[in-house]
């Protein structure tokens, strides 16, 4: 800081030090971007429905896609998260992936394996059956409009921004639960990897054009939070993730 | 409101009449009221024409009114940002360059009644903004309460991530919001969880979603066409995806659309 | 300080105060002890939770056992402060053996060069340059999560991250920058150089000062520990209850606020104090400096506001940690209370961030156009009367809350009300340049962006204090917009006026002007190109915080984030100028604008009590200009 010791810059000196200090500026928010952008990127694979064939809807042809899915009381058994379930193992997820790909214009046929059990919605309207062909979803095939909202284990609840460029898209199926007593007795599904018993839930809706959107569980299971819906459902990737609706 | 402020601050001294063409004529403020005038202008012109294209579709009295005040209040501020900024300007304009100080300019230490016009002037200014603002509120509210007997009820409950609209006398509930035309619309609010912020945007009006308790607010939307709902209050994870699709329909269509839905219409 | 030696440094022995503890101490030792303190904060506290509950969950990632987190932060900033000796004075004192002069002269950093920057050291000088450091630090990481923040939004989609680093970015971007805004005038500036300008040998609790910063210091790492805690969901109001369900990371922001409460307190108080009671003789209240007054009412308004946000988080940590319950509705608290606690701090505390930035450009002002400063009683009458009824305003934040919708009414009248002083600062800016030729310095044009910017933040904040349009506008990007205008638009603009204006007395060297000038437009330009894309965003409909949103809104967007971009090369090229200009700038003058606050008067270096003899002060510093 001893004002003597100054030494004379020249111009063209000090203009190549600016210059090199705001490429290096420009680096470290770019590394800092760019490591966030990794950390944060999807961590999933993505999970692509396969079409297979077609079918009449409505007086169209539309195609049939396939997509199925588990739903799982821990991140282990989900393996959407790695080998050992990642840095939660004990996290109830989705799997194998929760970024779904579907085609446009198509009648997707989800089917779900739900393994883990439950109680009670904050919102009994994610008991319903909405959005799906003729509003119901068959239930260990059973066809039904809704469950008792006391017999909820998680939803699959699929919704987007509302805009002039891409098609509404709703879906709300709500997930039995497994009982210890159901274990005994019918339980339909059993997960090969895991040996979990559950319930297997499918239901078909129909998609517009291509476009970008969310679904997420609206039952509470993120434990010990206000409300459940900390820890887990607020981390992302497991209980929720994105939906994309591509053409081709 | 303009040409009185305009006379505020330009017209200087209040002193015999040579003196005040003497210092209207003089360069520094001659430029000065130019600027003046073409600051007002552009901030009238600003209001007049970028709320208008950017705001949504006007769909209800309470969104008009919304519009109005952005659209009046930059009217009224206009000449104030006119004086502010045409002082500003030139003074720039008569900027010294160099590296040794500019020369001294005069010694004015204050001018009363300069700051006294400027604290009236500024006051009168609130005094519209206050009154303007007092007596939407208190139309709203007269409003809201004229409309109660005639109004539908919507429960609107905030859960994370999604809106759900319970229609009580329709005995419907739906994850959208449709609402008949010219009819009175009242919404009680709640939430399931944490904060959310109810916001049909095209309506104008926004209430918080609290847990455990009601809040309300009203509309009477006054055209057809397509609305968005939005949550306006950081919810966690998807706030930004917690929103959702809604029309203000005819009154038939809104019948049809309840009896399609499995409800009863009145 | 009367104990110390008025002669100069070169006269005095170099103090060696042998056997002394304080001289082995600094931050190391302090990073040292605190990390012990954490560490048995810890382990102590998670064997005592795992003894006395039946729960056995990692407090790293874990919601359970928020008591082991909190207790190893806050014990992490104590167990610091006695590494750095911050204790050792008092407990001196306790026992009887009050420090020697030999040793004070110590810790005021005498004789030891650089080194004292890294100490528990009681010269306001060196407490003001260590702000400046800090304060450009955190200025640093909110950029750059500004910039992380406007990537994401370039374009629809949410390509870039994920919605939990999202929400992280926005809240920890907004509580970093409201940190350093508030300490970025009065902390350097209010330290470094409002003791000399009022004649002051230092400040009336040297060993205060010391700790204020010391404690924000300890501040920054619990902050940053929010990322690697799974970052807080919030935003920086954190609203109860979504706070009571955040992560572990929560924890990290209530410790934060805790910590940066007792330091704006403790620096609240000695600045005060300092101007009430230790002014040089003839500087009465009509003579101070403008920047010193504006700097005094904007500590003294944090006095009461930041105790109310400490007492907001401890009881939100009391909430996540023994289900207390007062904001949880569900157990018969509400969130409402929340939200008052919090805006009764947040409405003061953005005139706590603006008032030192106006003063800053207003003492400025004057000495760049060669002109008294236009109506002096009018400004002081001007942050009077904005502090006063900045306590008044808080609920029109809570306007669409539903907490009280018949109280909407008078906190529009009182919120419409600071329009009038807000004007009487516009009337002694454009006063003082009416009719003058300024000097265009960097300083000075800071003084002309201000005008604009704050104007700019006035007229939008006028609708949005209007119930009838806050009805659509609130929460949307239009708000964001607005408080960005008064806030960096003002108060930073205020700081980079100041930072330009006072940097040759704390560096001993000028400012690389042409730098200044390249990084001054492509800040002020960069910075209205933003927030004119936001008013469009919000106007247009789009909410707040929102990682995603329609492709309607992409051009309003797009917009913002090229403006961004412009203002965050500015401010590395602001930054380049700071550094080297330090090492390698034109060496300065004594008085190189010419002003005549006392500031100017006292050589660089700066001596270790400023003046040799306090001056004598006869008139108020803004006799500038011919006649009258």
């Amino acid at each position: 800081m001893d004002i003597s010791t100054q030494t004379e810059v020249s111009g063209g000196k000090r203009i190549a030090s600016a210059i090199a200090f705001l490429f290096f500026g420009v680096a470290v928010v770019g590394a800092v971007g760019f490591t966030l952008h990794k950390v944060s990127a999807d961590p999933q694979a993505k999970m692509y429905a396969s079409v297979n064939g077609t079918i009449n809807y409505n007086g169209q042809n539309l195609k049939h896609a396939y997509i199925t899915e588990g739903v799982y009381p821990d991140s282990v058994a989900s393996k959407s998260h790695g080998p050992n379930g990642g840095s939660h193992p004990g996290w109830p997820s989705y799997g194998p992936a929760t970024h779904l790909v579907l085609p446009a214009h198509a009648y997707v046929t989800m089917t779900l394996h739900v393994y883990d059990s439950g109680e009670h919605l904050n919102t009994n309207y994610f008991a319903k059956v909405v959005g799906t062909v003729e509003n119901t979803a068959t239930f260990d095939g059973v066809a039904a409009a809704s469950i008792l909202p006391t017999d909820v284990q998680h939803t699959f609840t699929l919704h987007g921004l509302p805009t002039q460029t891409q098609d509404p898209l709703f879906v709300n199926v709500p997930l039995p639960r497994v009982v210890a007593d159901d274990k005994g007795n019918n339980i339909p599904t059993k997960d090969p990897g895991t040996n979990n018993q559950g319930h297997t839930v499918v239901f078909s809706f129909v998609t517009g054009g291509a476009g970008e959107y969310v679904w997420n569980c609206e039952y509470p299971c993120g434990d010990g939070t206000y409300a459940k819906f900390g820890a887990v459902m607020g981390a992302g990737g497991f209980m929720s993730g994105k939906v994309s609706v591509v053409n081709g | 409101m303009a040409n009185h402020d305009d006379h505020a601050v330009e017209a200087l001294p209040p002193t015999p009449g040579e003196r005040a063409t003497g210092f209207i004529k003089r360069n520094d403020v001659a430029r000065t009221i130019g600027l003046f005038v073409a600051y007002t202008a552009i901030f009238i012109i600003l209001g007049k024409y970028f709320y208008p294209k950017w705001m949504p579709t006007i769909m209800s009295k309470e969104m008009k009114s919304a519009e109005t005040i952005m659209i009046w209040f930059t009217y009224i501020s206009a000449p104030i940002a006119g004086i502010v900024l045409s002082v500003a300007t030139n003074s720039f304009l008569n900027a010294h360059r160099g590296d040794t100080p500019p020369p001294d300019g005069p010694a004015i230490r204050t001018n009363g009644p300069i700051v006294v016009l400027w604290t009236v002037g500024s006051l009168l200014f609130t005094i519209v903004a206050i009154v303007w603002g007092l007596l939407e509120v208190n139309s709203q509210a007269v409003a809201a309460a004229n409309d109660a007997k005639s109004a539908i009820t919507v429960e609107v409950t905030g859960s994370q991530w999604l809106w759900t609209f319970n229609y009580p006398a329709q005995g419907i509930e739906t994850h959208d919001l449709n609402l008949p035309v010219g009819v009175p619309v009242i919404f009680d609010v709640k939430s399931a969880d944490v904060n959310h912020s109810f916001w049909p945007v095209q309506l104008g009006i926004k209430v918080d979603a609290n847990a455990q308790v009601t809040t309300v607010i009203h509309t009477t939307p006054t055209m057809v066409g397509a609305i968005e709902v939005k949550c306006a209050e950081l919810c966690g994870l998807y706030h930004a995806y917690m929103e959702t699709n809604g029309a203000v329909m005819s009154k038939t269509d809104f019948n049809a659309w309840v009896t399609a839905q499995g409800g009863h219409t009145a | 300080m009367s104990t110390l030696d008025k002669a100069p440094a070169s006269a005095r022995p170099v103090p060696n105060p042998k056997r002394s503890l304080i001289t082995r101490l600094h931050m190391g030792t302090g990073v040292v002890v605190g990390v012990i303190f954490a560490l048995a904060a810890y382990y102590g506290l998670h064997s005592l939770y795992t003894t006395y509950t039946d729960k056995v969950a990692d407090p790293l990632s874990s919601h359970d056992n928020n008591i082991v987190l909190l207790g190893a932060m806050l014990s992490w900033s104590v167990g610091f402060m006695v590494g750095i000796g911050a204790f050792i004075g008092p407990w001196r004192w306790l026992i009887g053996k009050d420090l020697t002069d030999e040793e004070i002269l110590y810790l005021a950093g005498d004789g030891q060069g650089t080194k004292r920057y890294f100490k528990y050291c009681t010269d306001h000088k060196v407490v003001g340059i260590q702000y400046l450091v800090g304060v450009m630090t955190m200025l640093g990481v909110g950029g750059t999560m500004a910039m992380m923040i406007r990537t994401n939004l370039a374009r629809p989609g949410a390509h870039f991250v994920t919605p939990v680093v999202y929400n992280s970015l926005v809240g920890l971007h907004g509580i970093t920058m409201i940190i350093a805004m508030i300490i970025v005038a009065t902390g350097p500036f209010g330290n470094y150089i409002m003791p000399i300008m009022i004649g002051a040998y230092d400040m009336a609790f040297p060993r205060l000062n010391a700790l204020s910063w010391w404690v924000l210091f300890t501040a920054i790492p619990v902050l940053c520990s929010a990322w690697f805690l799974g970052g807080i969901p919030t935003g920086w109001t954190a609203y109860a209850p979504l706070s009571t369900q955040a992560g572990p990371g929560m924890n990290s922001f209530i410790a934060t606020i805790i910590i940066f409460a007792v330091s704006t307190a403790v620096a609240g108080m000695n600045i005060t104090t300092t101007v009430v009671a230790m002014r040089t003789k003839g500087m009465k209240w009509n003579r101070v400096p403008i920047f010193v007054i504006g700097a005094t009412i904007s500590v003294a308004l944090a006095i009461p506001a930041f105790p109310t946000f400490m007492l907001a988080m401890v009881q939100t940590g009391l909430d996540r940690t023994f289900n207390t319950g007062f904001f949880d509705a569900n157990m018969g608290g509400s969130g409402w209370l929340y939200a008052n606690l919090f805006w009764i701090m947040g409405h003061p505390e953005v005139y706590v961030i603006l008032i030192p930035g106006v003063a800053a450009l207003m003492e400025i002002a004057p000495v760049f156009v060669r002109k008294p400063l236009f109506s002096y009683n009018a400004a002081i009458l001007g942050f009077a009367g904005i502090a006063g009824l900045s306590v008044l305003v808080w609920a029109h934040h809570m306007y669409l809350a539903g907490w009280a919708p018949s109280l909407n009414g008078p906190f529009m009248v009182t919120t419409e009300m600071i329009s009038i002083p807000t004007g009487l600062l516009f009337l002694v800016l454009i006063g003082t340049i009416w009719r003058g030729k300024p000097w265009l310095k960097l300083p000075m044009l800071s003084v002309f962006a201000f005008i604009w910017d704050f104007l700019i933040g006035g007229i939008t904040g006028i609708y949005l204090s209007d119930v009838p349009a806050d009805n659509y506008l609130h929460g949307s990007m239009f708000v964001t917009a607005h408080f960005h205008f008064t806030l960096m638009g003002a108060a930073l603009t205020g700081a980079i006026g100041g930072l330009a204006y006072w940097y040759p007395k704390m560096t001993g060297r000028m400012l690389n002007e042409r730098a200044g000038y390249i990084s001054f437009w492509l800040v002020q330009i960069g910075f209205n190109v933003l927030f004119f894309g936001m008013f469009m965003a919000g106007a247009e409909g789009q909410p707040r915080r929102v990682i995603d949103y329609a492709a309607f809104y992409k051009n309003s967007n797009l917009v913002s984030t090229i403006g961004a971009y412009s203002v965050g090369i500015g401010m590395i090229v602001l930054l380049w100028a700071v550094i080297h200009s330090w090492n390698k700038g034109k060496v300065a003058p004594m008085n190189p604008w010419g002003a005549k606050t006392l500031e100017w008067t006292v050589p660089y270096p700066v001596p270790l009590t400023n003046f040799d003899e306090l001056p004598i002060i006869t008139s108020d510093p803004y006799g500038y200009g011919k006649g009258k």
